[in-house]
């Protein structure tokens, strides 16, 4: 059975979940001495299970923007190291749920919500949310060219960044919508209650079962060591 | 079988079938009268309660996806301890991109579609946020009081300053369970930048509420110059 594989990448909602609680977990959590070794051990774990990638693009932020707020925190606690430590937890437990959430693929994710029968609305504009982002840093960078080739001068000036880079941009947008759009109404999507069938079903696998065990483990130790 | 035989097979079948149509004639006009009245409605722009199309959906998502790439300096902001500088950061976009959204699809739950749209992301960034989602609901109730209909542009720039400034309550309950309640921790944040005096949540919700409204008149300057552009099309 499909259940009793090890798969290399987790099951689309218990990888959000997986992320959720591992940041709310950090947040509330994050004075507590023992939690620096849940969040090392949730990397490791995390690496184990697929999300290697996605944890080693947030190391470097993390390194960078946790360092900085670990810094001012000591600085502003007077010396306090407690304090210093526990921003780092919070930021720690923040980037690692990034990871998590990241290592899910849009269109797994529309997947497994429409198995759940989550709303057509909702896992079309999510679908199209989450792959629309890289994207638009295309367009961005498209509409600065224009710009530059314009000779229209810097972003930083209110009146040129109305007008020579929002105005263009969100016209921009609204061409690529209405052309979505249609794409999307051509492709069977509707809004109505009619039939669908998901051409790849996402099973959870024991893998994932495992996932959460070894992450609710964790914190329990947390809580009673 | 004889050829009166098979007439007579016909004629039943030719009456059943004349039959069963009468009897369905009735649903069938009640159908293209509820059809024809949806297809009224649809084209009808003051009415307020019109289904949603793919392309409102496709376009409030893009914009939804517009807003999140703004505000990607979220978790970074929420971890500085001053009151309302999430709001304060991302006010801005947060009011822009809305308004555009409610000036292209002027319906009822188009702010409630962008606020679940944006919650199911924020809910990874900041799981407080994520109640952004019923500020969103509060903030087009709102509109409906005053205005009843997002066909006035003003309407459209009250949602946008209302949205972000609603979540400041949320913001307060957060700083009092994360930071006040856990202890040592509370004088170290109030020494550093005052997050718990009056003035402050004042100053801050007074500055976050004037940003959101710069923010939305921007929002509808745009969309007035793409309607006017031909551009922004119903």
């Amino acid at each position: 059975m499909s259940f009793f594989k090890f798969k290399s990448k987790l099951y689309p909602l218990v990888a959000i979940f997986g992320s959720l609680f591992l940041i709310i977990f950090g947040l509330v959590l994050a004075r507590n001495e023992n939690l620096p070794w849940y969040l090392l051990g949730a990397f490791v774990w995390l690496c184990l299970f697929g999300c290697a990638k996605g944890c080693l693009k947030v190391l470097i932020p993390f390194i960078i923007f946790g360092g900085a707020f670990a810094g001012i925190a000591y600085a502003s606690a007077g010396g306090d190291t407690a304090a210093a430590v526990s921003m780092l937890n919070r930021f720690g437990a923040l980037f690692l749920g990034a990871a998590l959430s990241m290592s899910v693929a849009a269109v797994r994710m529309t997947r497994s919500l429409s198995e759940v029968h989550m709303p057509r609305a909702i896992t079309l504009g999510m679908l199209i949310s989450m792959s629309f982002v890289p994207m638009l840093k295309g367009e961005v960078g498209r509409v600065r060219e224009a710009m530059r080739t314009r000779g229209a001068g810097s972003v930083l000036n209110p009146k040129i960044l109305y007008r020579a880079f929002l105005v263009p941009f969100v016209m921009r947008l609204v061409n690529i919508s209405d052309t979505l759009a249609l794409s999307v109404e051509t492709r069977g999507f509707t809004l109505g209650p009619s039939l669908y069938t998901i051409y790849k079903k996402e099973y959870p696998a024991l893998s994932d079962v495992l996932f959460l065990l070894g992450l609710l483990a964790g914190a329990v130790l947390v809580i009673v060591l | 079988m004889s050829y009166e035989q098979q007439s007579a097979d016909v004629a039943a079948l030719i009456e059943n079938t004349r039959e069963i149509e009468m009897e369905l004639a009735p649903k069938r006009a009640a159908l293209q009268e509820k059809l024809k009245k949806r297809e009224a409605r649809e084209k009808d722009e003051s009415k307020m309660f019109r289904r949603f199309k793919i392309k409102d959906i496709v376009f409030l998502a893009i914009i939804t996806a517009c807003t999140l790439l703004t505000s990607a300096i979220m978790p970074l902001l929420i971890h500085v301890p001053v009151f309302g500088i999430i709001q304060l950061g991302l006010g801005l976009q947060f009011s822009i991109f809305p308004v555009i959204g409610l000036m292209k699809v002027r319906k009822a739950g188009s702010m409630t579609i962008m606020g679940v749209f944006i919650a199911l992301f924020l809910v990874m960034m900041f799981p407080p946020m994520a109640l952004i989602a019923v500020c969103a609901v509060v903030v087009e109730l709102l509109v409906f009081l005053f205005f009843r209909s997002y066909k006035n542009d003003w309407a459209c720039v009250m949602a946008g300053t209302l949205y972000m400034p609603l979540t400041v309550p949320l913001l307060y309950l957060y700083y009092n369970v994360n930071y006040t309640v856990t202890g040592a921790e509370n004088e170290a944040v109030s020494m550093f930048l005052g997050g718990t005096d009056p003035w402050v949540i004042v100053g801050m919700t007074v500055a976050i509420l004037a940003l959101c409204f710069v923010g939305s008149v921007v929002g509808m300057l745009i969309s007035r110059e793409l309607k006017k552009a031909g551009v922004l099309k119903k």
